[in-house]
């Protein structure tokens, strides 16, 4: 009995979610890296794109793609992107934080999400992954990260820029 | 099973009720994971002699934010026909995991169901899920936060603690405050300070001699300035009953406290970590019962090893785990605790310089040591004192240093040199210590088209233990969506030639969007597995692996 309820249950609300779905970014709480809390409404981009990226201290190509889109950071900045990067470091590492963007330098907004609420809350299974929002609207998700994806990842942000422009 | 039919009759109803409302599913966004084994018998790591060689742990999470001020979560998990290898027996069938219904109103949220929180850093409570080491120790009952206004935020719980599908007899409730007090400071810092509460009562565990009931406090203090920081958090907890050969003690029963005290600067391209830990007799369970069990069940508060967390096979072969417990072994193996100490420093060398190139060269240190706590130990009285800052036995110490270099727009590689002191007479109550020297270079070849190959390759080197180790994988990125990989692990150095067992792995990955699959055929090495600074054993196994993630949103 119970195994056919959760099969109805598993069909029925996965064929739901194919045909409807939300795609926004939810609003709650989570940290700025001195501790203070701040609800998610305040990060996304007024005027342009937002980029949510997910990663850790630990997360070997989560530090890849954010070394990788620094280093070519001034050219993101021209179209206009806000790029957030969303630590999910918990205790154990969350020290490292700090000196860590410090000592590599780079040039992003850094939240900390440290029991994961943020994370689990977009459903996120696991890191990297990346989300871009026009507003609070979802237009793009990836989960890992290969060399060479932040290359997609611009082109994508070109095309909707591109697209905006022209509806203007 | 009468309760499970009673929440499946309950959602069943939830759904069909609110299903007129269409506002439930337009806000609705889901997440399925799959993860499943075939095990294999192995003529060299031995056959598999337990029930059920396909095995799958499987997780349907369903959120919907269906009003303004209303949010919704269900997550229906099963694991049929039984969990994955190493994952507790409470895991079996088909079963309600979390369901929760928040209220969330300006600045009140208020949560009944199954809920995770942590207070300050965890030290005190902390329950959350990591699916990979079968974690899910939330509390069923109630949260309530509440932001009082700029400057105070209160939080208030009780609830029941989730072991499996069951929860604990006794409950837990907890209080956690924090003000924020950096108007107070002239500059642009930042002053937190938090207080905290969490009890919990153990009817089980209840014993003529003693309250079921342990208290723990906590206060913290966190400063940061524009490129300097530093925090303290002091815990002190009640008298609790050790356990002796798994048996709550009637006799020896004892406090416990813990330490923590972290500083840091940074500057551009600069930065710099200290941080000092002392606990003593600091686990903390919803069960008494339930002290150092192997699954992590009914653990309430986090103390993870403050040591580097480690992305490759054999930096993972001797991993240091927190050692917050009072264990009598025997006559020389008496432990109450850990003191010591680890740091950080990362440096970004410029740009266009002679060490720097075209791109710049990070570079990161990083030192640990970790001790017993030393003071007088009687065995055959069971009792100890301890002294308050005085390091005993060494149980682990740890420096690193690495360098990530990128060569080319095509070429980059990180080179990472280990040096480890590792006690396994003293953490894993077996023989020797175990002194090794490991030395990693992982590079990365860009290809055309988001091609790209990744060459792995790392040794080990020690005269103790089972001797020296190579491992090398490689992994090839068809294209953004593929890849495919092959590694081996290789005690060469091994006296005992039976036991020179090549770990091989292969398989690949399709990630598309939200969607995400993989396979892997290989041998998995016995041992310790630890993820988050959490760690378990695992024996050895041999199979064919696969998982789908994906979520819809």
């Amino acid at each position: 009995m119970i195994k056919k309820i959760t099969s109805i249950l598993f069909l029925t609300t996965l064929s739901l979610n194919l045909s409807i779905s939300q795609d926004k970014i939810p609003f709650m709480n989570i940290k700025t890296i001195e501790g203070r809390t701040i609800n998610t409404k305040s990060l996304s981009n007024k005027d342009g794109l937002t980029v949510y990226s997910f990663w850790a201290t630990w997360c070997v190509p989560c530090i890849n793609e954010l070394d990788d889109i620094n280093k070519e950071i001034e050219k993101w900045k021209e179209e206009n992107v806000k790029i957030i990067a969303i630590s999910t470091d918990d205790s154990r590492t969350k020290r490292r934080v700090r000196p860590m963007i410090n000592g590599k330098d780079w040039d992003f907004e850094i939240f900390v999400d440290e029991n994961q609420d943020f994370k689990r809350a977009l459903n996120i299974t696991g890191i990297p992954h990346t989300i871009v929002a026009k507003g609070s609207k979802i237009i793009y998700r990836r989960i890992g990260y290969k060399p060479g994806e932040e290359n997609i990842l611009y082109e994508f942000i070109l095309s909707q820029n591109k697209n905006s422009n022209e509806k203007i | 099973m009468k309760k499970s039919n009673n929440f499946f009759i309950f959602i069943f109803i939830f759904f069909s009720s609110v299903s007129i409302y269409s506002q439930f599913f337009e806000n609705l966004n889901s997440s399925f994971e799959s993860y499943s084994a075939y095990y294999m018998d192995d003529k060299k790591t031995g056959d598999f002699n337990q029930e059920d060689r396909f095995r799958s742990n499987n997780y349907l999470n369903l959120k919907s934010n269906f009003s303004k001020n209303w949010f919704f979560e269900l997550q229906v998990e099963s694991y049929l026909p039984k969990s994955l290898l190493n994952y507790s027996p409470n895991f079996k069938n088909t079963n309600i995991s979390t369901l929760k219904i928040d209220y969330i109103k300006n600045d009140l949220n208020l949560t009944i169901g199954n809920f995770y929180e942590q207070f300050g850093s965890g030290m005190i409570l902390r329950t959350w899920e990591d699916k990979s080491l079968g974690i899910n120790n939330s509390l069923l009952g109630l949260n309530a936060n509440y932001q009082l206004n700029d400057q105070i935020k209160i939080t208030t719980l009780i609830g029941q603690q989730k072991k499996g599908f069951k929860y604990s007899k006794g409950y837990v409730l907890g209080f956690d405050s924090e003000f924020d007090l950096s108007k107070a400071t002239k500059n642009n810092s930042t002053f937190l300070l938090g207080l905290s509460y969490v009890g919990r009562d153990d009817q089980e565990g209840d014993n003529s001699n003693l309250k079921s009931m342990t208290s723990l406090f906590s206060a913290r203090v966190d400063y940061s300035s524009d490129s300097f920081y530093t925090n303290f958090e002091a815990v002190q907890k009640t008298n609790n009953p050790i356990l002796v050969f798994g048996i709550p003690s009637e006799t020896f029963i004892k406090k416990g406290s813990g330490f923590l005290i972290n500083t840091g600067f940074f500057k551009e391209r600069l930065g710099f970590d200290f941080t000092f830990r002392r606990l003593e007799n600091m686990s903390f369970y919803s069960e008494i019962q339930s002290a150092g069990n192997e699954y992590n069940e009914s653990i309430l508060n986090y103390l993870p090893a403050l040591t580097k967390q480690h992305d490759y096979s054999l930096t993972n072969l001797y991993v240091y785990a927190a050692q917050p417990d009072v264990n009598f072994y025997v006559e020389d193996l008496m432990k109450s605790g850990e003191i010591g100490f680890q740091t950080d420093f990362y440096y970004l060398i410029k740009k266009d310089s002679f060490l720097g190139g075209k791109y710049g060269t990070s570079i990161s240190l990083n030192a640990s040591l970790w001790n017993n706590l030393a003071g007088e130990y009687n065995f055959s009285n069971q009792s100890y004192e301890t002294n308050l800052l005085e390091f005993g036995e060494k149980y682990f110490s740890e420096f690193s240093f690495e360098v990530r270099k990128k060569w080319s727009d095509n070429f980059e590689n990180i080179f990472l040199y280990v040096n480890q002191y590792y006690n396994k007479r003293l953490i894993e109550l077996e023989s020797g210590i175990v002194k090794s020297n490991i030395l990693v270079l992982d590079n990365t070849i860009k290809i055309q088209n988001n091609r790209s190959l990744r060459i792995e390759l790392q040794h080990l080197s020690t005269k103790n233990d089972y001797r020296n180790w190579y491992a090398y994988g490689l992994e090839y990125n068809i294209n953004s969506d593929f890849s495919v990989y092959f590694n081996d692990l290789y005690n060469y150095d091994n006296p005992n030639d039976e036991k020179k067992i090549n770990y091989y792995n292969f398989g690949g990955s399709y990630s598309k969007g939200m969607n995400r699959f993989t396979i892997n055929y290989g041998r998995q090495r016995g041992g310790l597995v630890c993820t988050g600074g959490i760690c378990r054993y695992v024996p050895a196994s041999t199979g064919l692996t696969f998982s789908v993630t994906t979520s819809f949103l």
